[in-house]
């Protein structure tokens, strides 16, 4: 009892939270009672002294917040409810006296009755008016407390406490305080009887609606408008007692409000609706129909029309849910949607006129509501477009009016369920009763004109409702379109795309028609000889039909014809019957061409399957891979000087794609059978098991692309064996001669036999492949023969620049092998590369190396079964970045310095932007040296760099935002020149440069951009005459963003 | 802006895709497909001139928006077309751009006319002169319409108006690369 005297003396003195500690800890222990408290503050609780008193009590509720709730006995929480209900008469204590109820309130001991006191009392003498925001929140928390604990005790004084309530919340402000109040009201509104008060408590929450609270910047609170709006909106839809007081008021907001206020009506009324009930919706249908309609058919914008067009459903589905179940049969309905129904048929007499099309979105939401008005509408509007398209009168409007037919079909197909499992009964088939007319009226517009898109869609959207068309209908719908496509309609690419996709619809559920009659008519208009060089048209024909079968052949079915019928085209193609390859002169390269085309399209078709996982590719082992090596064996064999169709380095480039892809599918099993086979036929001159075709390779001459007076058509074929070794497994053990003896001859090949691009590139292909994969077995390449290999091909200046530039990308392919998979000598490859960055000769192409070697290539991948760590772009980029940053510059040499600068373009241009946003501030002034480099490809690539900087600023406020704005103007005068032809003849830098020019008064604020814009808009000026269209079109983009950029 | 409106309910009609694509990969001066290693159109650096033809003036006006109906276009509602931009044939660098009312009477064909004035002047060289008309036979004031979107003095006049500039910025706010992708 003495300390704590001692102890209340010192806090009002100095009011120190060790006073409150102290108190508090004498209580938990017991050596002292909340009552002896009180008694030791006795005088001060009761002193004449304004300070005093309110000291007395602040002390009393700080104890009493920090004591452990089990030390207030149920007599010491009745005397000081009894006590602080007191105080809250007097001005002085009202605010430590809430403070304590704030703790009483949840205490256990704390009783019912106890809450009818405190909710009297405060009713009784809070002024919320008189009182901050901070206090008033306790005054909330105290209701909401006692609601969550008493509630039933609260409920037994009725009107006392709602009206007491209502009164307490009227004119409440603060967002912070609104949010309780929101949350007190919904329970108010949930389980009170509110009957007498609705009015009241209408108006404290209506009167909210809509919010328009915007938090300000850097709010401490952490309170959104979307947290108000919440809240706010699980208070109006709380009673179907709003109803009749709530719809007049949003028809209000909605005739008169700004489009955010009437997206926040629309969105009120969707919750709100189906609470208030059928009855509430009825009365007021006619009002709320005609505000709608006007969102609709006038729309404000594209989110507000489709809000509207939503509640107009939830309205409907208000009214007519209840009286579902009557009828199942009946088409007729009375009421709203009837006479909506009629006011749109009305409309659509006129199909080609623009307020058809919101008509028909209406009738289209319609259907996704009740059965029985989806019926009664589809009833109404599908006869009605028919018989439309029949009228002869009304034939210039067959299009527009197919169209609507479309959408109609569309949303009926959207409108049934979709559960995949379940194929839906004929009655849940809302389209079944106009099944006949409608595909009758829709194949009809398949006849050439303007039509015959909308009549496409339409098809498309009848084969895709599930159930609705026999087999039988499907081949007529082929059967149209397949004269569609003979009518001359492959010259329009709209057209002829949608009649594809429908199509390849069609072929995903019933193939037999697509390959029956489609693929033989496509297959017939390929020539089986290439057209002259000069019959451009012709070859644009195949083209197109190649394309065509590219789009359609993804099917299973499907790309089994089309490698068998596409392999024969090959063969006659490649090796033509002797007696029409007697002209020896005959131009065969129209020829070469026609057959990459074909290989072409099979990559097409292939890499699509493989992306969407299809089991099929795996059977092309056998069927299309063998056929292709025989193919370009064959004519690697047979050309003895003269020029064969199929040793065409082209082909052999796009063939060996085929050969990865089929390969890569394999187990690893599989791949091991086949890959002693190639291994048989590269090293052993034993082709038989790997090829496999009807021209019959000569005996007499041997296939040895690796010997060193290999003629240059066997070398090429390197490229198909460097297809299949980059997509083995890393478990797929290597044939004889083994790894690292392979190893040593490939790299020992690419130096001294590979003498075109495509050899050295499958070289390093396979090199860098097998490096990745097989690192285990290989250190004595990895630390010995590297060495040697630097030390003789890259850095002495014995051999000549090409030479060592072809080492450096050998070089690159195996520190990339090596990065990919995080293994730690990656490091030293590198490290070589820097060293060299002196070298007047090579120096650039080490720091291209630098970069090159990070860049993601098609070999080494996911899909290749390649070994790749996960982050290891990132990593790598923050070992060197530093490196380079540091090398730009501090370097003395000029020569060095610029190879650093085109290390770090070529690092950017290779890895993900998130890696080096960061660094944007110290990488920005390199980069804008970076543009004055002579070379045309670095700058391009620094002006991507930027131009994604400033985009992604555009979209976020991220602080790189500031970058872009520190460095503007000169940003501005680069781009301006690099955009001039005059200054810059690379057109794909003046595109970059105008790109950037366009993007950037979305991402730099306009006080900050406005000096430059009179320069800008002067300046592009010029750029509108550039020859290049390309350029003309990126100016005027330009230009008019800055034309549009205004504070 | 106010008052009945002279067109509620104006035909619509299809549209074109921007440029006639071909199949992929396709150059038309080559035997062979790009292998789609490198983007061909951008490499190409010959700078050889291609001339501005109506397709591109077309473009340029293609998707300005109706000041009636600003969810549609002038396109749409066939009040610009292709086939209505005519180069002079003896001075190519003289041009003009016809365009179609949608009704004889309405009053916002000078707007319209304007804002094609507008959209040309800031997109095209300084060379270029352009004529804008009204189709023949499609208006009742076709004179006075024609004459007064032709006077150089009346159009920077009108420009001067900041009530008729907004509108006029709103109209053109379509027009450009954001809005063909979310056309898309």
């Amino acid at each position: 009892m003495e300390a704590l005297q001692r102890v209340v003396r010192t806090w009002i003195a100095s009011e120190q939270e060790e006073e409150v500690d102290a108190a508090v800890s004498e209580i938990t222990n017991g050596s002292a009672t909340l009552l002896d408290l009180v008694k030791a503050l006795g005088e001060y609780l009761t002193s004449e002294e304004d300070e005093l008193r309110t000291k007395g009590v602040e002390f009393l509720s700080l104890v009493i917040g920090k004591s452990p709730p089990e030390k207030l006995s149920r007599q010491s929480v009745r005397v000081l409810v009894s006590f602080y209900c007191g105080k809250l008469d007097d001005t002085e204590t009202i605010i430590p006296a809430l403070k304590g109820l704030v703790s009483l309130t949840a205490m256990p001991a704390f009783a019912s009755t106890d809450a009818i006191e405190v909710m009297n009392a405060l009713v009784k003498h809070v002024r919320m008016k008189a009182l901050v925001q901070s206090q008033r929140l306790m005054v909330y928390k105290i209701v909401d407390t006692l609601l969550a604990k008493h509630r039933d005790a609260l409920k037994s004084m009725g009107k006392e406490f709602l009206s007491g309530y209502i009164a307490l919340a009227e004119g409440e402000k603060d967002p912070r305080n609104l949010l309780l109040a929101f949350s007190i009201a919904r329970v108010l509104l949930l389980d009170f009887d509110i009957s007498a008060h609705i009015e009241d408590l209408f108006n404290v929450t209506f009167c909210y609606f809509p919010i328009t609270f915007r938090p300000p910047p850097d709010d401490p609170y952490g309170i959104t408008t979307d947290d108000l709006k919440n809240a706010l909106g699980a208070c109006l839809n709380s009673t179907p007692q709003f109803g009749p007081l709530a719809i007049p008021l949003f028809l209000e907001k909605l005739a008169a409000g700004t489009p955010a206020t009437k997206r926040d009506t629309l969105k009120a009324l969707d919750s709100c609706l189906p609470v208030y009930g059928p009855s509430v919706a009825r009365t007021h249908a006619r009002k709320l129909w005609n505000s709608l309609k006007l969102e609709i058919f006038q729309p404000t914008d594209s989110v507000t029309e489709q809000a509207a067009l939503h509640t107009t459903q939830v309205l409907i589905r208000t009214i007519y849910a209840g009286s579902e179940s009557e009828d199942q049969s009946s088409e007729d309905i009375q009421g709203l949607a009837k006479d909506a129904c009629e006011e749109c048929i009305q409309i659509l007499r006129e199909p080609e006129k623009s307020q058809a099309k919101p008509a028909i979105k209406i009738m289209c939401a319609f259907m996704a509501t009740t059965p029985s008005v989806a019926r009664f509408t589809l009833s109404q509007v599908t006869p009605h477009l028919v018989r439309l398209y029949l009228n002869p009168d009304e034939l210039p409007n067959r299009a527009p009016t197919l169209g609507l037919l479309a959408d109609v079909v569309a949303a009926a197909r959207d409108s049934m369920p979709t559960d995949p499992e379940i194929l839906p009964a004929e009655e849940d088939t809302p389209l079944a009763p106009y099944k006949d007319e409608v595909l009758g009226v829709l194949t009809v517009g398949l006849t050439p004109g303007s039509s015959v898109q909308p009549a496409l869609d339409g098809l498309k959207a009848l084969v895709t409702t599930r159930g609705l068309l026999t087999d039988e209908e499907l081949g007529f719908v082929v059967h149209k379109i397949n004269e569609l496509l003979q009518d001359g309609q492959e010259e329009n690419e709209d057209i002829s795309d949608s009649a594809l996709d429908l199509l390849t619809t069609i072929s995903a559920s019933a193939p037999r028609h697509v390959s029956e009659t489609t693929l033989p008519l496509l297959f017939s208009a390929l020539p089986d000889r290439a057209p002259p060089r000069d019959a451009q048209s012709e070859r644009l024909k195949y083209w197109r039909t190649l394309a065509s079968l590219t789009r359609l052949c993804k099917q299973p079915d499907l790309f089994e014809t089309l490698v068998v019928r596409l392999l024969t085209k090959l063969d006659l193609i490649c090796v033509p019957p002797p007696t029409t390859a007697d002209a020896a002169g005959m131009d065969t390269e129209p020829s070469a061409a026609y057959a990459h085309s074909i290989l072409r399209t099979i990559v097409d078709v292939l890499s699509a399957k493989v992306e969407l996982g299809h089991a099929d590719v795996i059977k092309y082992i056998d069927r299309l891979v063998p056929r292709l090596y025989h193919l370009f064996i064959y004519s690697a064999l047979m050309s003895n000087g003269t020029y064969l169709v199929a040793t065409d380095p082209r082909l052999v480039s796009v063939a060996s794609q085929i050969i990865t892809l089929v390969v890569q599918t394999l187990s690893a099993q599989r791949q091991e059978t086949f890959v002693k086979a190639l291994f048989a036929a590269y090293h052993r001159d034993d082709v038989k098991q790997l090829a496999e075709g009807h021209q019959k390779i000569p005996t007499d001459k041997s296939f040895g692309p690796f010997a060193s007076n290999a003629p240059p058509v066997q070398k090429n074929l390197l490229a198909l064996y460097a297809a299949a070794i980059t997509a083995l497994h890393k478990e797929v053990a290597l044939p004889d001669p083994g790894e690292g003896p392979l190893l040593n001859q490939l790299l020992l090949w690419s130096v001294v036999d590979a003498d075109n691009i495509l050899q050295r590139d499958a070289a390093a292909h396979a090199i860098a492949s097998i490096l990745n994969k097989r690192t285990e077995g290989l250190s004595t390449f990895l630390e010995e023969r590297l060495d040697l290999f630097w030390k003789d091909e890259v850095v002495t200046s014995e051999r000549p620049p090409e030479a060592r530039r072809q080492a450096i990308s050998t070089w690159t392919w195996m520190t990339k092998a090596l990065l990919v998979r995080g293994d730690p000598r990656g490091a030293d490859l590198v490290d070589r590369l820097f060293e060299l960055f002196g070298d007047d000769k090579v120096g650039w192409d080490a720091a291209r190396a630098v970069g090159g070697a990070v860049a993601t290539d098609k070999i080494l991948t996911k899909k290749n079964h390649a070994v790749i760590k996960f982050l290891y772009a990132q990593k790598y980029c923050n070992s060197v970045l530093p490196r380079i940053i540091e090398g730009a510059k501090s370097s003395e040499d000029p020569q060095r310095q610029n190879a650093y600068l085109v290390a770090l373009t070529s690092l950017i241009k290779s890895v993900p932007k998130t890696v080096y946003a960061h660094q944007m501030p110290t990488l920005m002034p390199l980069l804008l040296r970076g543009l004055d480099l002579p070379d045309f490809e670095i700058r391009a690539s620094v002006i991507d760099t930027l131009l994604a900087t400033a985009e992604s600023s555009s979209s976020s406020n991220a602080k790189e935002n500031g970058i872009i704005a520190e460095h503007a103007s000169s940003l501005v005068s680069t781009m301006l020149r690099n955009s001039m032809i005059k200054e810059m003849p690379s057109m794909r830098v003046r595109v970059a440069a105008l790109r950037f020019l366009s993007v950037l008064p979305s991402a730099v604020r306009y006080d900050v951009l406005h000096p430059q814009k009179a320069t800008v808009i002067r300046e592009l000026w010029k750029v509108l005459d550039d020859p290049k269209k390309a350029v003309r079109k990126e100016a005027v983009e330009a230009r008019t963003n800055w034309y549009k950029f205004s504070g | 802006m106010s008052g009945e409106a002279f067109n509620p309910n104006p035909i619509v009609f299809a549209t074109t895709k921007s440029s006639r694509s071909l199949p992929p990969g396709v150059r038309l001066n080559s035997l062979w497909l790009d292998d789609g290693d490198h983007r061909e159109e951008e490499s190409d650096d010959s700078n050889e001139a291609e001339a501005i033809d109506q397709d591109e003036i077309f473009e340029l006006i293609r998707s300005i928006s109706d000041p009636e109906h600003r969810n549609m276009s002038l396109e749409q509602l066939a009040v610009v077309s292709a086939p209505q931009i005519t180069f002079d044939q003896r001075n190519p660098d003289r041009l003009t751009v016809e365009f179609t009312p949608t009704v004889p009477h309405c009053g916002m064909s000078t707007f319209i006319g304007l804002s094609i004035r507008v959209r040309l002047l800031r997109s095209l060289p300084h060379r270029y002169k352009v004529d804008i008309r009204v189709k023949p036979g499609s208006h009742q004031s076709e004179h006075a319409l024609n004459k007064q979107l032709n006077d150089k003095e009346r159009v920077a006049a009108a420009l001067e108006n900041p009530a008729l500039l907004e509108v006029l910025e709103q109209c053109l706010s379509t027009v450009g690369q954001i809005a063909d992708a979310a056309a898309l």
